[in-house]
């Protein structure tokens, strides 16, 4: 079995699943804070990448930078299949714990 | 959309020093790019300033926390220690906790100047090591009062210094921390530079 994934690495694999080809930092942190709905800090996101890229669930590069950003690089993210697995797990989990139910739950359930 | 917007240079200069320079380029290029495209023009130029600061708070905060956890843990280790095992003699207790503070001060302020190649990262992690102990440091030593505060435990509190010392220590703390930082920061900054290629050495 795949690594258990928190909430807040859910959202930021799947903003780089969204994202393909431009999944760079900053693009993820808009993504993950238009999806969530929260100012999130970009440094949160900074230490997930990290997190996952150590557990082997994502790989990295360096891209060329924008006028924008004055030329500094980007570092662009990927998932491994790993990564893949894992997000697929989560949600199989989640769906397995909704078995039955009927969402959204209503009255006094 | 403002190309020519930048963000308070000193706080540029505190990311460097919290992220290392082999994170420094992309990570500033995404604050700056965030800053540009999407802070500015909902916040206005000193909100914007302000959230960048905040978020290189955030790298340092990130960078320092696990040590500062650390450094309140051991000193509430010896805390609780003196309270309920006194003694006459504390010179063996003192050199054991300082031994390890002293250590854990060093290597939080090691990292990042290796990391960095800066000597300035050393003493602004050490002091932001001890800065983030401190409230841990007060609110634990208030939770062992609360927990014990029986008059035998009173007794010891005061043959071990009395609670102005304990209250006082964190923040007492800081000075040596820079300075302990530093030295830690020269040391990371020379190696740092012996293992850059000799071409791009200063």
């Amino acid at each position: 079995m795949a690594d258990t994934l928190g909430a807040f690495e859910q959202a930021v694999l799947l903003a780089i699943v969204r994202l393909g080809e431009e999944a760079y930092g900053r693009a993820i942190l808009q993504e993950v804070q238009t999806r969530t709905g929260r100012d999130v800090a970009a440094g949160a996101v900074h230490a997930t990448l990290e997190r996952l890229e150590r557990k082997g669930l994502l790989t990295s590069r360096l891209g060329p930078g924008t006028p924008i950003r004055d030329g500094r690089v980007r570092r662009f993210y990927r998932l491994d299949p790993s990564g893949r697995r894992a997000l697929n797990e989560a949600r199989a989990a989640v769906d397995t714990l909704w078995r039955g139910l009927r969402w959204p739950l209503k009255g006094s359930v | 959309m403002s190309h020519d917007a930048t963000p308070p240079a000193w706080a540029e200069h505190l990311l460097r020093l919290a992220v290392g320079a082999g994170e420094f380029d992309h990570l500033s290029g995404d604050l700056l790019e965030q800053y540009r495209v999407t802070v500015l023009p909902a916040r206005g130029p000193r909100g914007a300033d302000r959230w960048y600061v905040l978020q290189v708070l955030g790298f340092v905060w990130r960078g320092a926390r696990g040590w500062a956890l650390l450094f309140a843990l051991g000193f509430l280790a010896r805390t609780a220690f003196d309270w309920l095992v006194p003694t006459q003699h504390f010179y063996d207790r003192a050199l054991v906790t300082t031994i390890t503070s002293a250590s854990i001060l060093f290597i939080a302020a090691f990292w990042p100047a290796w990391r960095s190649g800066s000597v300035l990262a050393g003493p602004l992690f050490g002091l932001a090591t001890t800065a983030l102990a401190a409230p841990l440091q007060i609110a634990g030593t208030l939770a062992l009062l609360a927990i014990w505060h029986d008059p035998g435990t009173q007794a010891a509190i005061s043959g071990s210094g009395g609670l102005d010392e304990v209250f006082a220590l964190p923040f007492l703390v800081m000075l040596p921390a820079i300075v302990i930082g530093t030295i830690a920061g020269l040391l990371g900054a020379a190696l740092a530079s012996l293992r850059r290629p000799p071409a791009l050495r200063a």
